[in-house]
């Protein structure tokens, strides 16, 4: 057995109020923090101050799930009902006749090759592909009016995750980490689970730390791939590796004797425990056969689609990282754009109704069974469940073909959990699907709701990088009081 | 930097409350009546305020958001912004009123609402009739003008006399500074440090490698006074410096080998420039000199390579290659991409966020939005890609071996052509002729069933001998299920999955996925996603013997492909069973099908209609067409690097109003920025200028001697990257945001002495080493701790952790497996990936190629590197002007478990056996004095003979890695 916390590296800490704050700030991605508070330690600051695990206000959310559909999956053929489209199913696009999405020229408008059908009490109409999410409606607040600025996916991903269409800057879990700090020191603050089809639009970008420091990045990690480097190199027994800690230990000691003030190497002897630690807990945490056969079966594990398989897997995942103090899930169902448009993602191109018949199936069951499943548990009382697309699909069809093309001016997200209000639908796009008309709410909105319920004013939370106090919200963004509950 | 602050913002209220003219000025009252002076006090003393504060960030001349300026009057009169009658009613306080309790208003859309005060205010201007003094024009105020000490010529600067100081702090002006500051920060300097940490300090500052074993040795024993400054000159003049100097300003400049976004194509011609960049730091290239060889190379030195080369800094930034059919997207793309150089130049070059303007004017600094534009029409011309660069000799050269090959190769060309033509002539008057022979329908995508007399089979193979796109090809079709029946009603698909069929074919590869397009999927039971051939063979083994009886498949089941290329199916094939895999027999094959088009027509009429003597014509004809093809490839290809491509300028640069290049303000021209056009001669060119000379103009401007942010810039670069923390602690803001000088004289008069140097550096890094604030000891000291907690005023030399790139360069160094060789493409730690977009995968294993310094690997945007990343190696997705210093538990499991780690183990416990020749002290003290510049204490000693017999020298090798003693120094 290890002995945690080492004596020495703690005591070491305890022994120096005066710079614990550098140590303590210093590690406060990686859990230090937690365990501080556990020893009675650190009280924190009084006025607000980063990774503290302190809010600006009584926050309604303590974590935050996060599903992503990456390839801009269709708002009209999933969640927002468009009885217009099959009124006028053939007809031109009143006004837009000649208009030129990301592709190019587009035909008629286009019905949805489903029906949507009217479910829970609070009777919201949802395309039939979907037959066990929708049995969630009346969980759900739906954003319907959402728009974006851009409308290719790489930006658009990156967009919807850090606020900004280019790369660099700090996506949402990265921000979280970055305010609260950690809840678990064994594991991470942020994890990122792709889908077996690989990396969503413009990869790691979308879970990047940006400017924030790198401890605050997304680890990377699923059902089918465990945490890089997490084991001991193979040719390294327990007991070997033992005696190296303690060597290590021995060599740190040895150097930090005439450099007592500094700190920063009290943090590095204190990040090799937490690493072991870690070493523990992530195989805990991703061995998924602890789970009953009843809750696999519900989320679809050992589906003959091994997409699903994959996906349900990730979903269980998912929630037991949550369970764990993890802060911030961000779990993919779908990746990249493949030499096949709409193939290996939701970006239904040239063939809608073949592309979505594929992947409907893989998200439905899983993603319903993990609202269940969080919902049985309590856990949807206190996480923030959000589902996220780059941006919408256009209302007719591409021109040659029976898909759709971008549209970044009007689709849907949702949120449920935490604080939301259920069953209940925000915004909404004009008749054809085509355009944000009622209650338009951008990127920034979204998350200046997710940061309000995560106890947080998006106006206040910055951080300066070259010029400028940078937040998540950019310059824009206001609270969605609206799906409050 | 909160004070300067305050200071500011009283500054700008204090001017705002008191405008000396405005009590004389007459009023106008918006609906007509004149009204007298002091009324307008309100105006002036409390709506202005609130207007220039909070609404004319885009209500302003030029960027009329909402066709709105509130700079002066009119607009609010013509807009019916303002009832005349009820000024209550007006539609103004509608706007910036919250519409209900904790709802936003709708006005500012950006930023803080007002506060229920400030509408009290418009209201009760509102009220009172709206007066706004005639002739009174609104302006936002930055909170900075041209005042702000960073826009300040140099001051001339004497060397402080610092009387108390010890002697050995009076030799070197930068001491005297340093001194100066220390004392009124009632502080005092440490003493020297000892020289074996100096010489680890000093090596690892100057060329980012440790010091070897004899290094230390002879350095530590040499008696000689100036045995430091033959050192620093030593590694002054070492290729390394270069090395690691190149890398700060890679940092810098953002400088990555990827394209970034969706595609994130690697970019494998970009190193020329990384060595471009070692080159002149290494030849002390006169820093006015590269920064107009970043800019304007192409003009300075037009098919120069070594001068040309510098444009790389131009486009090695992240831009999106995507490519857009929507206009308004397409010209949103552009201008980003426009964006990231402003940016990345201002802020490399001056140390101001241009690029903070490009919505409105800037909100902290005098920086205009028509002075963003005119960087932007700077750049207009500016594109990424790759281009020849290369000399005139060289390319004439090229030339004269290419035009003779060219030529033979297409008369060649048009000899096939002709001779096609004549054989299809022919082939037209037989069409009947050939087409009695197609007797059955043609081939269609969503189905081709083939029937047969019942046989046993185990084994069915497709074999394909064209595609519709293409009837010459056999491969790069699609298929989305294989069918094979078993006889009857209750017939069974047996080539299924399901059934235990499975199927094999050469597929496009997708490495991240392999999945992605596998002949799987041909058998998978689900349509939709099809198998993408990469050759013309689908081989399906059945689980046992099976008498079949029908084939069907298909590339589009469910019919909703159409005509498009996605579903491009199989033109001509055939199909054989077998049952034991050898003996194969054909059961049907589509030769007497129709056509499926006119090339496929044409083809069969080709094959048909050829003689045998055509056929070896047109085969004689391919082969000297390929032999063409071979020679004009060995002909030396010019280079082809990635460097700036410039192309005309067509239209003029407007001001963008709120950013939208679709709301064009007013047109600028290429000009220096207006806050500098005070205290130093700028410029502003005609709007037709020439793109290069743009470019150029820029930068002259920006190295000529007046102009002093450009050497203040560069000297707190170099102070930054030696004492770890740059006198201005935001070295790429020099704005109102970034911080103020710790010591504003020293920083002029650094910023003085590059300009006499010359604007070399190896003089000004010679100084700032030799003096003692940098060779002082780095030993703690609580007292001096707790006035100046991160030795900012340097009463101590700051200790640091080594960076991502030293460690790996030490860890290779001191087990003497680095390969020190310079230049060339570099080396990478990932697995590239490319199926349409690109993807780049860890490595669990690095191979000997990878044994070169860090600053050659081939550093990809969005790419996780192990260990690098880990350490703070920078994404290149934004300029990194400063490293971070993090401690993370990844680091630990990095460090301790990728194979890297151990394989060094092993390489530094080897050589410690040769050299130790099986005396385990001296392997001991040969791996402490390798690993940490010095010997082990006994205790040290004792402790690793210990662990050494027990668990081996690799394991402790490994232990000494992950020891903080090894990446810290002093």
């Amino acid at each position: 057995m290890m002995k945690t916390p080492t004596q020495s590296a703690w005591q070491a800490l305890r022994n120096r109020r005066g710079f614990l704050h550098d140590v303590y700030t210093g590690l406060a991605g990686v859990g230090l923090t937690a365990l501080l508070r556990q020893e009675g330690l650190a009280d924190g600051p009084r006025t607000w101050e980063p990774g503290f695990g302190q809010t600006h206000h009584l926050p309604k959310a303590s974590r935050v799930l996060q599903i992503f559909c990456p390839g801009a999956a269709s708002h009209m053929d999933l969640w927002e009902h468009k009885p217009g489209l099959d009124q006028w199913h053939g007809k031109p696009l009143p006004g837009e006749e000649a208009f030129l999405s990301f592709q190019g020229k587009n035909g008629n408008l286009m019905r949805s090759p489903w029906p949507f059908v009217a479910r829970g009490q609070s009777g919201k109409k949802i395309s039939s592909m979907l037959p066990y999410m929708a049995r969630h409606v009346d969980d759900i607040a739906f954003f319907h009016g959402m728009h974006s600025k851009t409308n290719t996916h790489g930006p658009g991903c990156v967009f919807m995750n850090t606020g900004h269409p280019t790369e660099g800057f700090p996506s949402t879990g990265a921000w979280m980490s970055y305010a609260l700090g950690s809840a678990n020191e064994n594991l991470p603050t942020y994890v990122a689970i792709p889908d077996v089809r690989g990396e969503p639009p413009n990869g790691k970008a979308n879970w990047s730390n940006g400017f924030l420091p790198a401890r605050h990045q997304a680890i990377l990690m699923s059902a089918q791939q465990p945490i890089r480097n997490l084991s001991r190199p193979g040719v390294v027994s327990a007991s070997e590796e033992q005696r190296t800690r303690s060597l290590i230990e021995f060599l740190n000691q040895q150097h930090a004797e005439d450099r007592s003030g500094d700190s920063a190497l009290q943090a590095r002897m204190a990040a090799y425990e937490l690493a072991a630690r870690m070493q523990l807990s992530a195989p805990e945490v991703s061995d998924l056969s602890r789970e009953p056969d009843s809750v696999r079966k519900l989320y679809g594990v050992g589906d003959s689609n091994t997409l699903k398989d994959g996906y349900a897997q990730n979903c269980i995942l998912a929630r037991r990282l949550l369970e764990r103090g993890v802060r911030y899930v961000n779990l993919y169902c779908a990746s990249r754009a493949s030499g096949v448009d709409g193939l290996l993602n939701w970006d239904a191109h040239k063939t809608l109704k073949s592309d979505y018949e594929r992947h409907c199936p893989i998200f439905d069951q899983p993603t319903a069974a993990l609202l269940t499943d969080l919902k049985q548990r309590g856990m949807l009382d206190d996480t923030l469940v959000l589902w996220t697309t780059e941006f919408g699909r256009m209302p007719t069809h591409q021109e040659g073909t029976s898909g759709r093309d971008h549209n970044p001016d009007g689709f849907t997200c949702w949120m449920a959990g935490a604080g939301v209000k259920g069953g209940m639908s925000y915004g909404a796009t004009d008749q054809f699907g085509r355009r944000a008309a009622i209650n338009p709410t951008t990127v920034w909105d979204f998350y200046g709701t997710v940061l309000h319920l995560l106890g947080f004013d998006h106006e206040r939370l910055s951080y300066y990088y070259n010029g400028f106090d940078r937040r998540l919200t950019d310059v824009h963004g206001g609270v969605v009081r609206d799906v409050l509950a | 930097m909160k004070h300067s602050l305050n200071q500011w913002l009283q500054k700008v209220t204090l001017h705002r409350l008191m405008p000396s003219s405005c009590r004389i000025l007459p009023c106008v009252l918006l609906f007509g009546v004149t009204v007298h002076a002091d009324e307008s006090k309100l105006f002036l003393e409390k709506v202005a305020p609130i207007l220039e504060t909070h609404c004319l960030r885009c209500h302003y001349p030029g960027n009329e958001e909402g066709d709105v300026s509130l700079a002066t009057p009119d607009d609010l009169r013509d807009g019916g912004y303002l009832d005349v009658r009820n000024g209550d009613q007006s539609h103004l306080l509608d706007l910036v009123e919250p519409v209900r309790a904790g709802k936003k208003p709708e006005m500012p859309e950006d930023g803080d609402p007002l506060s229920s005060e400030q509408v009290g205010v418009l209201r009760k201007w509102v009220v009172q009739g709206a007066l706004w003094p005639e002739g009174k024009v609104l302006k936002e105020a930055s909170q900075a003008d041209a005042s702000w000490w960073a826009f300040q010529a140099l001051k001339e600067v004497s060397v402080p006399g610092v009387t108390k100081a010890p002697v050995s702090w009076k030799r070197n002006p930068v001491d005297a500074f340093i001194f100066e500051e220390l004392q009124n920060q009632h502080l005092s300097p440490s003493v020297p440090t000892s020289r074996r940490q100096l010489i680890r300090r000093l090596c690892f500052d100057l060329t980012g490698l440790p010091p070897s074993v004899e290094q230390v040795k002879r350095f530590v024993g040499d008696p000689s006074p100036d045995a430091y400054e033959h050192l620093v000159d030593r590694l002054l003049a070492s290729p390394h410096y270069g090395e690691r100097w190149g890398r700060h300003w890679l940092d810098v400049i953002r400088f990555g080998e990827s394209r970034g976004f969706e595609r994130n194509e690697i970019i494998r011609n970009a190193w020329p420039f990384r060595d471009y960049v070692i080159r002149s730091f290494n030849q002390d290239k006169p820093l006015s000199r590269l920064i107009k060889e970043h800019l304007a190379g192409d003009q300075l030195g037009p098919n120069q390579p070594d001068v040309e080369i510098g444009t790389t800094f131009l486009v090695c930034g992240p831009y999106d290659d995507v490519g857009n059919q929507d206009p308004a997207q397409a010209a949103q793309i552009r201008a980003n991409t426009i964006d990231e150089m402003i940016r990345a130049s201002s802020e490399a070059f001056l140390g101001l966020t241009v690029g903070c303007a490009r919505c409105h004017h800037h909100k902290f600094d005098p920086i205009s939005q028509e002075d963003y534009y005119r960087w932007y029409a700077t750049f207009a011309g500016v594109r990424h890609g790759s281009r020849e660069i290369a000399s005139n000799a060289e390319r004439e050269q090229r030339k004269r071996m290419m035009e003779p090959l060219d030529a033979e190769r297409n008369g060649l060309a048009k000899e096939r052509e002709r001779l096609e033509i004549v054989i299809l002539k022919r082939a037209e008057m037989k069409k009947d002729l050939f087409a009695e022979s197609w007797t059955r329908d043609p081939i269609k995508r969503t189905g081709v069933e083939e029937r047969f007399e019942k046989r046993l089979a185990k084994y069915v193979r497709l074999i394909v001998e064209g595609t519709e796109s293409n009837p010459y090809a056999s491969s790069g079709y699609g298929i989305d299920e294989f069918e094979v029946w078993t006889p009857g009603k209750a017939g069974q698909n047996v080539a299924s999955l399901a059934l235990g069929g499975s199927a094999k074919g050469a597929s496009r590869i997708a490495e991240d996925f392999v999945k992605a397009y596998s002949a799987q999927l041909t058998i998978d039971g689900e349509y939709g996603a099809r198998w993408i051939a990469r050759g013309s063979e689908l081989s399906i083994t059945l689980s046992r013997p099976t008498e079949i009886d029908r084939i069907y498949f298909s590339s589009d089941r469910g019919g909703d492909a159409g005509n498009q290329p996605v579903a491009n199916f199989v033109s001509e094939y055939r199909l054989e069973v077998s049952s034991d895999g050898e003996q194969w027999e054909k059961v049907a094959d589509s030769h007497d099908r129709q056509p499926v088009n006119e090339a496929h027509r044409k083809w069969r009429w080709m094959m048909m209609e050829q003689t045998s003597e055509e056929r070896q014509q047109l085969k004689g004809l391919d082969l000297a067409i390929a032999r063409l093809d071979r020679e004009r490839k060995d002909v030396p290809e010019l280079p082809r690097w990635w460097a700036g491509n410039f192309t005309g300028i067509e239209e003029s640069t407007y001001v963008f109003i709120g950013g939208n290049p679709q709301r064009k303000g007013k047109e600028v021209v290429s000009a220096s920025l207006s806050a500098f056009d005070t205290s130093f001669e700028g410029y502003r060119l005609d709007p037709g200028a020439a793109e290069g000379k743009r470019r150029l103009a820029l930068a002259n401007w920006l190295v000529s001697s007046e102009n002093p942010l450009t050497p203040r810039v560069w000297v707190n670069r170099i102070w930054q990257k030696h004492f770890g923390q740059g006198l201005v602690s935001t070295p790429s803001d020099f704005g109102v945001m970034g911080s103020q000088p710790s010591h504003a004289d020293l920083l002029d008069w650094l910023a003085g002495q590059l300009l006499d140097n010359g604007w070399r550096m190896k003089p000004l890094h010679k100084l700032l080493v030799m003096s003692q604030a940098y060779r002082q000891s780095s030993t703690f000291r609580a007292d001096a701790a707790r006035a100046d907690a991160d030795s900012r005023f340097l009463w101590r030399f700051p200790p640091r952790r080594l960076s991502a790139e030293e460690i790996r360069d030490s860890m290779l160094k001191v087990s003497g497996v680095l390969k020190l060789e310079m230049g060339g493409a570099g080396f990478k730690l990932y697995r590239y990936l490319q199926d349409n977009v690109a993807t780049y995968q860890p490595l669990d294993h690095h191979g000997s190629e990878t044994y070169r310094r860090g600053i050659y690997h081939h550093n990809a945007r969005a790419a996780i590197v192990d260990l690098m990343t880990e350490f703070d190696c920078p994404d290149p997705a934004f300029p990194a002007p400063r490293r971070a210093s993090t401690t993370t538990p990844l680091q630990a499991l990095t460090l301790l478990n990728h194979s890297f780690t151990l394989d060094m183990a092993k390489a530094l416990s080897n050589q410690l056996d040769q050299d130790s020749a099986g005396d385990e002290e001296r392997w001991v003290t040969l791996a402490y004095s390798r690993s940490y510049g010095r010997n082990p204490t006994e205790s040290e000693l004792q402790k690793a003979l210990a662990f050494k017999a027990d668990l081996g020298g690799v394991l402790f090798c490994r232990a000494l890695f992950n020891s903080n003693e090894f990446i810290h120094i002093d």
